[in-house]
């Protein structure tokens, strides 16, 4: 426990540091930073010699496997530049704000008061608390979000060591991620594994990962569900995405829902939640079409949703193929607002397709590289002076820069890279500033809380935030009675599994 | 009932015209020349990126197809001249071959432009009958679909280069002897499939996203169609097939659904080509043996 205590401290310090800089110096804030950040470095190595004799020590291995090609590059080259990005941080001495402490602020609900609570001194202590200070003048969310969120983390590289990011293409094959994962963790013997981006894919290498002990991030948005001691799952699930984004549309457009949902796992998962969330809401899945990912010309689709007559459509569809809903319904004249939890934040397709194909679309997402936030706008600033070339920084990328960061702040606490002491450090409540906002890795289920922001499009597919979830959890799998810490467990969970699913229906 | 008979007539129209359009290089190449051409969604995607390119510097859709078509017609002879001509005869050397150059000019293609290419907006509006209401540019598509089958079947039944083609692919020696240039012959029968693939793959583009491997959808219900039609009689053989199996798609997509619309396309395919080796045109050929070839 002196080690937790000695370094959060040692980052507590660093945090203010890096603040006061930032606030005071305007334009050159960025070489300030820098400059600061190599006389910690400095200082460090003065006061610790024995990080100068260890710089020259093998690397830290950072495993990754992303598909650079095929089907499926369109996100993994995203996703491997958000990594390439973070390696080059730590590199540079810098990490995330935040510690096993919690230094973050999440967001709550707030109650402004029109005369604030006072302490008055005099005979007798006065507390005029908030409750007392007459009717609520307004509702808001209270949130406090640092603004600065990289920080000198106090040493170039982990550990004294340079990090070295090990990519490989998974070529967008299951059959080849199962043979690179298998390398990187026998061969390579990586410290740990970043990787996945379909389902199918995690599915693929994690009996390799659990049979190997191999420490694994999983940086996806997928459909929940996992629960794996080695596996920690940093992308959003269904309870954090499909009932906002369910609640948001039956508000606003009408409880008649029709389902497309791509016809595999994901879909089929997502979908069951659709379903089993409507009564809650009060709405109603009136139809459900499965197209499998072969289908990419979509007239029948598009006549029973006209049939049918919805408010709203959820549209869970996957792929390059699937994509050509979106066109040709806008060209059938289908003009009803639309639902998602995978559109937008991953393939930009309000980016690549033309107006009015993505208009009117809805997506609780937790990142996109809109987010108006100072800290974000930094990061989005970061992110496109290294790849200037790249057309979008999304989900999935942030999701992997900030999993990159709080590796190595795990393995900078613990002070090894011992994979079994890094993942029990992990499960130590860690709060970090990601450039979405604050995000907790919440120890029993491995899976992570996360800053909801409901990504609306114009008629000219403009992005704007209609509204926001300071904090949501990952509920499901603590419902399930989930607890890896106590109870190692190495499966997925389906909806099938949990009476809830039917319980209103 | 009017309504819900446009909208099934719309679909059939729609799936058809879908099949056809994506086989319509495959049924010069595959169908006539005899190559299995794994490069065929390609070729389409080559169309598509032409298309885009000139598109979005200003040239009008109409005429960006019609630069699609001689732009990768030209990009097709290049091909055959330099690899393809090496296997005329050897259909697996063929296919490995063809199956590298797919690869190669998908990859090629996102290294050089990218993850994806600016869009096309899909011309003409939607017309409304009832709840319904239809794309006019894939109204369009179906008549464009008819036209250019029967303009291509035109060329082989009524021109010069259409006679001298049937003869080289017949039998290559004697149409030699006979003082036809085979080898010209056999690189404009390539470069006229490669074309027909990209005019597709230009008309389809706004329809789709742009991107790299966007040829993959294309390939199986190209192959399908023109086996499925078989070589009797190619032409009347792709045009017979696509609508024989999107007859029987339609009606199971609408009733049960996509997925087992599309399990029924692939069940029908294969019940055809058990009963009919030859594909569908051998009908035709065994009932009038004198209208085939």
């Amino acid at each position: 426990m002196s080690d937790l205590e000695n370094v959060s401290t040692d980052s507590g310090i660093a945090s203010d540091g890096a603040q006061a800089v930032g606030a005071s110096a305007g334009p050159t804030r960025r070489s300030l930073i820098q400059g600061a950040a190599g006389l910690a470095a400095a200082s460090v190595v003065l006061a610790h010699p024995a990080i100068v004799r260890a710089a020259t020590e093998s690397p830290v291995k950072i495993g990754f496997i992303e598909d650079e090609s095929g089907n499926l590059s369109i996100y993994g080259i995203q996703k491997l530049h958000a990594a390439q990005l973070a390696v080059h941080e730590i590199n540079d001495g810098f990490t995330l704000a935040g510690g096993p402490v919690g230094s973050g602020s999440l967001g709550t609900m707030g109650i402004y008061t029109p005369t604030p609570p006072t302490l008055t001194s005099g005979p007798g202590p006065k507390l005029t608390i908030v409750d007392d200070g007459g009717e609520p003048s307004a509702h808001a969310i209270v949130t406090a979000d640092p603004e600065e969120i990289l920080i000198p983390s106090g040493e170039k590289g982990l550990l004294g060591r340079p990090v070295d990011l090990l990519s490989s293409d998974g070529q967008s094959n299951n059959t080849l991620w199962q043979q690179l994962a298998r390398r990187m963790i026998q061969q390579d013997k990586v410290d740990v594994l970043v990787a996945g981006f379909a389902s199918a894919e995690r599915e693929a290498i994690r009996p390799i990962v659990d049979q190997r002990k191999q420490l694994y991030f999983y940086t996806n948005q997928y459909e929940g569900g996992v629960a794996d001691s080695y596996t920690f799952c940093t992308g959003a699930v269904c309870e954090q995405q499909v009932i906002p984004v369910m609640q948001y549309m039956v508000e606003k457009f009408g409880p008649k829902i029709f389902t497309i949902a791509a016809n595999y796992n994901f879909g089929q998962l997502t979908a069951a939640w659709v379903r089993s969330f409507a009564p809650v809401l009060k709405a109603k899945v009136i139809g459900e079409e499965f197209p499998p990912l072969e289908v990419s010309e979509f007239s029948s689709v598009i006549a029973k949703v006209q049939a049918a007559k919805p408010d709203w459509v959820m549209t869970l569809l996957v792929g390059q193929n699937q994509s050509n809903y979106y066109p040709q319904a806008a060209a059938a004249g289908l003009h009803l607002p639309m639902a998602s939890t995978v559109n937008m934040a991953q393939g930009y397709e309000h980016k690549r397709f033309t107006p009015p194909s993505l208009a009117n679309m809805h997506n609780a997402v937790n990142y996109m590289q809109e987010i108006p936030t100072k800290r974000n706008q930094d990061f989005v600033a970061r992110f496109y002076k290294m790849f200037p070339n790249d057309p979008y920084l999304g989900q999935m990328a942030q999701n992997t820069y900030f999993s990159i960061h709080l590796y190595a702040k795990a393995a900078r606490l613990i002070g090894t890279t011992d994979q079994e002491k890094v993942r029990r450090t992990l499960e130590a409540g860690w709060a970090i500033e990601a450039p979405e906002g604050t995000v907790f890795l919440e120890p029993a289920t491995h899976h992570a809380s996360h800053y909801i922001r409901l990504a609306a499009t114009d008629e000219k597919q403009q992005i704007s935030f209609v509204r926001e979830w300071p904090m949501i959890e990952a509920w499901w799998l603590q419902r399930l009675g989930v607890n890896l810490v106590r109870h190692p467990e190495y499966k997925q969970y389906t909806p099938q599994e949990d009476p809830f699913f039917k319980m209103f229906s | 009932m009017l309504p819900e008979l446009t909208s099934i007539l719309y679909q059939f129209g729609t799936n058809a015209a879908f099949l056809l359009l994506s086989a319509l290089g495959l049924i010069v190449i595959l169908g006539m020349m005899n190559i299995i051409n794994l490069a065929h969604g390609e070729f389409m995607m080559l169309g598509a990126y032409a298309a885009s390119f000139v598109v979005h510097r200003g040239m009008p859709f109409p005429l960006a197809v019609i630069m699609a078509f001689f732009a990768t017609a030209l990009f097709g002879i290049v091909l055959e001249r330099l690899v393809i001509r090496r296997f005329y005869g050897r259909e697996l050397g063929a296919l490995v071959t063809t199956w590298g150059i797919s690869l190669i000019l998908a990859q090629g293609a996102l290294l050089l432009f990218g993850p994806y290419m600016p869009p096309i907006p899909i011309p003409g509006g939607a017309v409304s009958v009832g709840v319904f209401s239809f794309s006019v540019y894939w109204l369009i598509l179906i008549g464009i679909s008819v036209v250019l089958v029967a303009g291509l079947a035109l060329v082989y039944r009524a021109t010069r280069f259409g006679l001298q083609a049937r003869a080289t692919m017949q039998n290559p020696i004697i149409a030699r002897s006979l003082g036809i240039r085979t080898g010209q012959i056999y690189m404009l029968t390539f470069g006229l499939g490669a074309g027909l693939a990209g005019l597709s793959g230009a008309l389809l583009a706004p329809t789709t996203s742009i991107a790299p491997y966007m040829g993959q959808q294309f390939v199986a219900p190209a192959f399908i169609t023109v086996v499925v039609g078989g070589g009797a009689n190619v032409i009347a053989g792709a045009v017979g097939s696509s609508a024989f199996l999107s007859l029987i798609e339609t009606p199971v997509s609408l009733t049960l659904g996509t997925f087992y619309g599309t399990m029924a396309l692939l069940v029908m395919a294969l019940m055809v080509i058990r009963v009919l080796p030859a594909g569908i045109s051998s009908l035709g050929a065994r009932l009038r043996p004198i209208v085939a070839r």
